[in-house]
């Protein structure tokens, strides 16, 4: 029960960043969706329960803030590679600033408070 | 996995995105699944709880670009509170009127009574007023039944409005 309340809170809170972890992974480089996955995993970041980040890349596509092409990948199959436009960097900036923001405000909240995990 | 991508495909054609587009889509999927399969990532974790449900995934990816006005249902449940209301609104007046009737009898609704004589050619019709006429009471019970219904139908929508996609 613990481990189930747990998940939707990490899942909640994901859910308003993600746009911006995603992106960060691909400002480091171009990267089709599954290389954006492992990034992102390689970081500690699981998209499980999170949903698939694919209709994310699209709302991104759509918003203008992604650029894409196509180009074939270590031999394999063409893929579609994404990156961020120059409104996209504006806006992964502009988040940070408020992702960091809203950080900062819960931590000097919440620091106060001892935990105890039994 | 091919059958995630091909139901995938299916509901593509159904909410009528352009070949060229759902075929890109598809073979980045395909693409990516079959990587990740490669490399013991299971397709739940590169597509989360979207893995059991093929249609909505593929739905809600084509709405996020742009390629579709709005997911089926989408556009339904965003009418529903505004329908609710005028429901709730028109259920709730009913009640306020029935309700002042009743308590303070005015105007009164007339109840006609038409009887014949026995001689069969005249006619008298007799007018009886009742301090509760049926018709405001019927008035009241309907708009109960119509509020209580409303009341289900608000916990309803309310309880089927979870969280879904990323938003």
């Amino acid at each position: 029960m613990r481990r189930m309340v747990s998940e939707s809170r990490r899942s909640q809170l994901l859910r308003g960043v993600l746009d911006l972890c995603l992106l960060a992974v691909m400002d480091e480089g171009p990267a089709y969706g599954y290389e954006m996955t492992k990034r992102l995993r390689e970081r500690g970041l699981s998209i499980v329960g999170e949903g698939s980040i694919y209709p994310l890349l699209g709302r991104l596509e759509r918003d203008g803030l992604v650029e894409t092409y196509r180009a074939a990948s270590n031999g394999g199959p063409p893929r579609k590679y994404y990156r961020p436009s120059s409104a996209g960097r504006l806006a992964l900036a502009l988040g940070v600033s408020e992702w960091r923001a809203a950080r900062d405000a819960v931590d000097a909240v919440l620091a106060p408070v001892k935990v105890e995990v039994a | 996995m091919s059958d995630f991508v091909e139901q995938c495909r299916g509901e593509w054609k159904r909410l009528g995105v352009p070949d060229p587009l759902a075929e890109e889509m598809a073979a980045d999927l395909a693409s990516d699944l079959t990587e990740a399969e490669a490399e013991g990532v299971s397709a739940e974790e590169l597509l989360g709880s979207s893995v059991f449900d093929p249609s909505s995934f593929a739905a809600s990816w084509a709405s996020e670009r742009g390629i579709v006005p709005v997911p089926p249902g989408r556009g339904n449940a965003r009418r529903r509170p505004l329908v609710l209301v005028a429901f709730t609104t028109v259920a709730a007046i009913a009640l306020i009127v029935s309700a002042l009737l009743l308590a303070t009898g005015q105007p009164k609704l007339t109840l006609a009574t038409s009887r014949t004589t026995p001689a069969g050619t005249s006619r008298s019709v007799v007018h009886s007023v009742s301090a509760a006429a049926p018709v405001e009471w019927i008035l009241l019970v309907l708009a109960i039944v119509a509020l209580g219904f409303a009341a289900w139908l608000w916990a309803s929508s309310g309880r089927s409005r979870s969280p879904t996609a990323p938003a």
